[in-house]
């Protein structure tokens, strides 16, 4: 069961499709894991943006959504409150029975894709590969989000998004139920399925769509190292990626202070049972408040803490017992967020303090000795997102995210190249990153019906020393420009 | 010319003008409102739930949105001068507007802007006066039995559907008007505007809930004119 | 080419820069110390209100077809929930309160987590809609006296008062908002609309505390059937309607609930009212 389990070198391969998984990494990768990890790019957008709630309530998109599908204060609160405005309107009891809380979501797009120095194969380079320049681009869709979602009962809701990726084949990315102001009080909501973290930048309500934008970097950054070798448990971690557990959180009426704790499965949100028995927690907690006629500033902080298997306890025919992985190793991801308001411009800046185990760093197994010199790796991220809001119907984007090694898993030596199963890598600075991005989203109508917007897009990502032949950097840009529509 | 001179030519001008308006005429108009067509047929109320009003009905009464006499002649409808003459100031005589028997009398109350108005609750069960305005202020109060009369004034031209939300068949309109020259047409449909100065009027007749007609009359001198309305209602 | 004057540039800049400061005097809210503003207010208004509340502020948005307690229109401005008495405007705190607070039982949420300033705005740009604004102040707020003690007698006088008003023809015996006017009820757009039902356990349209309770029967909804009884009950004697109609909110933990079980009478009335079902009002004390 674990075995298929999608996962890779990192978030990059993810992107960059199934024409480019032929790098000498990806195959090395491929080789340990067993299966060919291919999930289509922009699959990655689930976004939650409902005009199945803008129809219930009769409100303008603009009322939750700064620019959908981002929230606004009144949309977080609302989505706090547990999908409800507390006005008594919120049953479905009072809903017309032809009310059916669904909406569709999807993306077409033309796009245009390019990465240097990409592995390809060559019959006179030696070892059989070479670097070149990728460039693709053509006509392109996102896949289909079916969001449903609302009130079951006065203070008891639920979420349930099946979703599927452009060949049209379905997963969950969210299923769940929650009791909200539990013993009268906003302050204790518990919720339990498969949800995104309380993560107070949502992945889910990102303004960027690219293959190199289209999620936040550092909310799934592992370092390069992270290789699974033969018999250990690939680990495979983001808090941008919906967990499966029980949390609870509440807020001030006015939805000012926040906090949340979950309770998670540590298998990154997997179906079934996980593959250890083992847990994770996330804590966040966050204050906004006014400052003049500036606006809401709000500033938080999150740590999510958690322990992966690195290998099974028994096997049948060499295949790992489901349930059964042992030799849990920590990790953990923290950081710091603000978020400034001005008038029509607004910034949020996150700090990411993050480590991961030796174990987990190396890809070794509990029950095998760690390589000569391996240690925990330790790496530190930023990530600056402003955005001018013109109108409700008309916003900026730009966005940089940072990601910086301060401690490698291994020692620094040897070539070049870094070399998946070697013990040394390449410098210091081996698989720090750089994204930058700008977007606009243009909405030609707002209504309370249905979305849509225009989307422009350019982004490009730089990775350091993870090109796979000859260790040069790793750069990817995206061109994209489509509609994004809900309804 | 001097500031001086222009100064007392616009004093003369604003009393001869003040003359002109102030001094009541001799010139009267007149007429009948009739209809054609087929007036809508007046509902019997049923006051049962409401016993003290409904023992002073010995004969069920119905309701009162169109009022007719013998010959088509037509009730209730309010006769004014809506252009030519000068606004007035108010009387200082109140208008009464009573609650009898779960029943607004008079059905039709004309007045002018900023007079009194002094509703009286004769009845031994509450009701709520509450007048529909649009232009003038909206208000609502409660009166139960045996309270003082209620004073209010509309500062606007208006016609204002009055009702009483405990009794939902108790109607009524209030006539607010600019100036004095206005009538109510009797059971046999008649009205009479007296006491006009000579000049050129636009006589506008108004019946609830929303029909108008109008007509412009000149009036020389004493004469007596007389003009006649016809609406037409339609059986529903 | 021509040599520019740099000070006869500056000179237009700034005159440039200034004209929006210049235009037309913008109207503005007074609340405590906001101070609202009308061209703030219309950003927020067409990024929240529009949809109900129209884009002309008449109530006629796209939305307005479907709700059964239409928008409030800001061009009649007429207002439930006021501190002043019926047929006056209301203040703008009041009006600042009633977009914190929303109204329950109709579609108009409560929006506080907008900031003070955002609602201060957004007072300021609705009252540009009505010329009423323009022409006349807000009214006086009524006074409310200091509430007197809460006592059996006190709670007795108000069942009374309840029973001489004639509350119950519209609100019902046991406040279930169901007497024999409920059914016939209709609000100034002639749309139907139901009494208050105390038993249900929702809030009052225009407040939780007793002072808002005071302010809703002397002031009246303006709008709606619920007239003003501000001329027919003497100061004193609304404590002890206050008291009562505390008592009729049978799922509500009030002191006034409190001490009327403690009576005989009080208990056996509170017990009849007690009808198990399904709860639609608020758990949340909001
Ligand atoms: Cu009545």
């Amino acid at each position: 069961m674990h075995s298929v389990d999608a996962s890779s070198l990192t978030r990059k391969s993810f992107r960059v499709g199934p024409s480019l998984l032929g790098t000498f990494l990806t195959f090395a990768f491929l080789l340990a894991v067993g299966y060919p990890s291919s999930a289509a790019p922009l699959s990655a957008i689930k976004v939650h943006a409902l005009p199945a709630f803008a129809r219930k309530y009769g409100l303008p998109c603009s009322s939750c959504h700064l620019a959908w599908p981002m929230l606004s204060p009144f949309g977080q609160a609302f989505k706090d409150n547990g999908y409800q405005l507390g006005n008594d309107r919120d049953a479905p009891i009072y809903q017309s029975p032809a009310y059916w809380p669904v909406t569709f979501r999807i993306t077409p797009i033309w796009h245009r894709e390019n990465e240097t120095n990409a592995g390809v194969d060559s019959a006179t380079a030696p070892g059989g590969q070479t670097e070149a320049s990728l460039t693709t681009h053509g006509f392109d869709w996102s896949g289909l989000d079916f969001h449903t979602g609302g009130t079951l009962a006065k203070n008891v809701s639920f979420y349930v998004l099946p979703s599927s990726d452009n060949t049209g084949a379905f997963h969950f990315e969210t299923v769940m139920a929650r009791l909200d102001n539990l013993a009268g009080t906003t302050w204790l909501n518990v919720k339990l399925g498969k949800f995104e973290l309380d993560n107070l930048l949502s992945e889910k309500r990102i303004l960027t769509l690219t293959n190199v934008a289209g999620v936040y970097t550092n909310y799934h950054y592992q370092p390069l190292t992270e290789v699974a070798s033969p018999g250990a448990i690939p680990f495979v971690f983001g808090i941008g990626d919906n967990q499966d557990g029980l949390e609870v959180m509440g807020h001030s009426k006015d939805d000012r202070t926040r906090y949340s704790v979950a309770l998670l499965s540590s298998n990154d949100g997997t179906p079934g049972l996980p593959t250890c028995r083992c847990y994770a927690t996330f804590l966040t907690a966050s204050q906004a408040f006014q400052v003049g006629s500036l606006g809401l500033q709000r500033i938080g902080a999150f740590d999510y803490i958690g322990e992966w298997p690195t290998y099974y306890q028994f096997t049948q025919g060499g295949n790992g017992v489901a349930g059964t992985g042992i030799g849990n190793k920590s990790y953990y991801r923290a950081g710091l967020i603000g978020q400034f308001f001005i008038k029509k411009y607004d910034l949020t800046a996150m700090y990411f303090h993050s480590s991961d185990n030796a174990y987990l760093g190396t890809g070794t197994p509990a029950n095998q000795p760690l390589p000569v010199g391996a240690q925990k790796p330790v790496w530190n991220g930023g990530l600056f997102e402003s955005h001018y809001t013109f109108s409700p119907q008309f916003i900026l984007i730009q966005r940089v995210e940072l990601v910086r090694m301060s401690q490698q898993a291994f020692q620094i030596g040897g070539g070049p190249v870094y070399v998946p199963g070697s013990d040394e890598v390449p410098s210091a600075s081996f698989g720090n990153e750089n994204v930058y991005a700008i977007a606009g989203r243009y909405y030609p109508f707002i209504s309370s019906r249905a979305g849509f917007a225009f989307h422009g897009e350019y982004a490009f990502s730089h990775q350091s020393g993870a090109s796979p032949v000859t260790g040069r950097n790793l750069d990817f840009s995206s061109l994209l420009a489509g509609f994004d529509f809900a309804f | 010319m001097t500031l001086k001179h222009v100064f007392l030519a616009a004093l003369a001008t604003l009393a001869a003008v003040t003359l002109t308006a102030a001094g009541p005429g001799s010139g009267t108009i007149t007429g009948k409102i009739t209809y054609d067509g087929t007036p809508a047929k007046q509902k019997p109320i049923d006051m049962s739930k409401e016993p003290s009003c409904a023992s002073q009905h010995p004969t069920p009464i119905t309701t009162e949105t169109v009022v007719t006499g013998p010959g088509n002649t037509l009730e209730n409808v309010v006769v004014y001068i809506s252009a030519g003459a000068p606004d007035e100031a108010a009387p200082s005589a109140p208008v009464n507007f009573d609650q009898k028997g779960c029943q607004y009398v008079p059905h039709m109350l004309a007045f002018q802007t900023n007079q009194e108005l002094k509703i009286s609750n004769d009845d031994q069960t509450s009701h709520n006066i509450h007048p529909l305005a649009k232009i003038n202020q909206e208000w609502n109060k409660s009166q139960p039995p045996g309270t003082p009369p209620i004073i209010a004034k509309y500062d606007k031209a208006e016609m204002i559907h009055v009702k009483c939300n405990i009794h939902p068949w108790m109607s009524g309109t209030f006539a607010v008007l600019k100036n004095s020259h206005y009538s109510v047409s009797d059971k046999d449909g008649n009205f009479k505007l007296p006491n006009l100065p000579p000049g050129k009027y636009t006589i506008t007749a108004w019946h609830e809930p929303d029909q108008e007609m109008t007509q412009d009359v000149e009036i020389s001198g004493s004469e007596t004119k007389t003009v006649s309305f016809v609406f037409k209602l339609k059986p529903y | 080419m021509r040599k520019i004057n740099i000070s006869k540039l500056f000179v237009v800049i700034a005159i440039l820069l200034a004209t929006p400061l210049l235009g037309s005097a913008q109207d503005e809210s007074h609340i405590g110390k906001v101070t609202g503003n009308e061209g703030r207010g219309r950003q927020f208004y067409f990024r929240y209100c529009w949809g109900c509340h129209g884009f002309r502020g008449n109530g006629d948005g796209e939305n307005a077809p479907y709700l059964n307690i239409l928008p409030r229109n800001f061009v009649a401005a007429s207002f439930k929930c006021r501190s002043t008495p019926t047929g006056t405007l209301p203040t703008d705190e009041d009006l600042f309160n009633s977009i914190r607070r929303g109204f329950v039982n109709t579609n108009m949420p409560s929006w506080i987590t907008l900031t003070d300033q955002n609602r201060a705005d957004l007072i300021a740009f609705i009252k540009s809609f009505s010329p009423r604004w323009k022409t006349e102040k807000a009214g006086t707020p009524i006074n409310v006296p200091a509430e007197t003690p809460l006592t059996v007698q006190s709670i007795q006088h108000g069942q009374q008062l309840f029973q001489k008003l004639e509350c119950w023809k519209c609100h019902g015996q046991e406040g279930r908002g169901d007497g024999p006017s409920a059914s016939t009820l209709t609000d100034s757009n002639d749309q139907p609309i139901r009494p208050y039902n105390f038993a249900a356990g929702s809030r009052f349209k225009c407040g939780t505390t007793n002072h808002d309770l005071y302010k809703i029967f002397m002031t009246g909804l303006d709008g709606t059937p619920m007239p003003s009884f501000a001329d027919v009950i003497k100061p004193e004697e609304a404590w002890d309607l206050v008291h009562y109609l505390r008592t009729l909110q049978i799922r509500h933990n009030s002191p006034e609930l409190a001490l009327w079980l403690t009576t005989k009478e009080g208990a056996a009335i509170v017990s009849a009212q007690r009808v198990s079902g399904t709860p639609t009002g608020s758990g949340v004390n909001q």
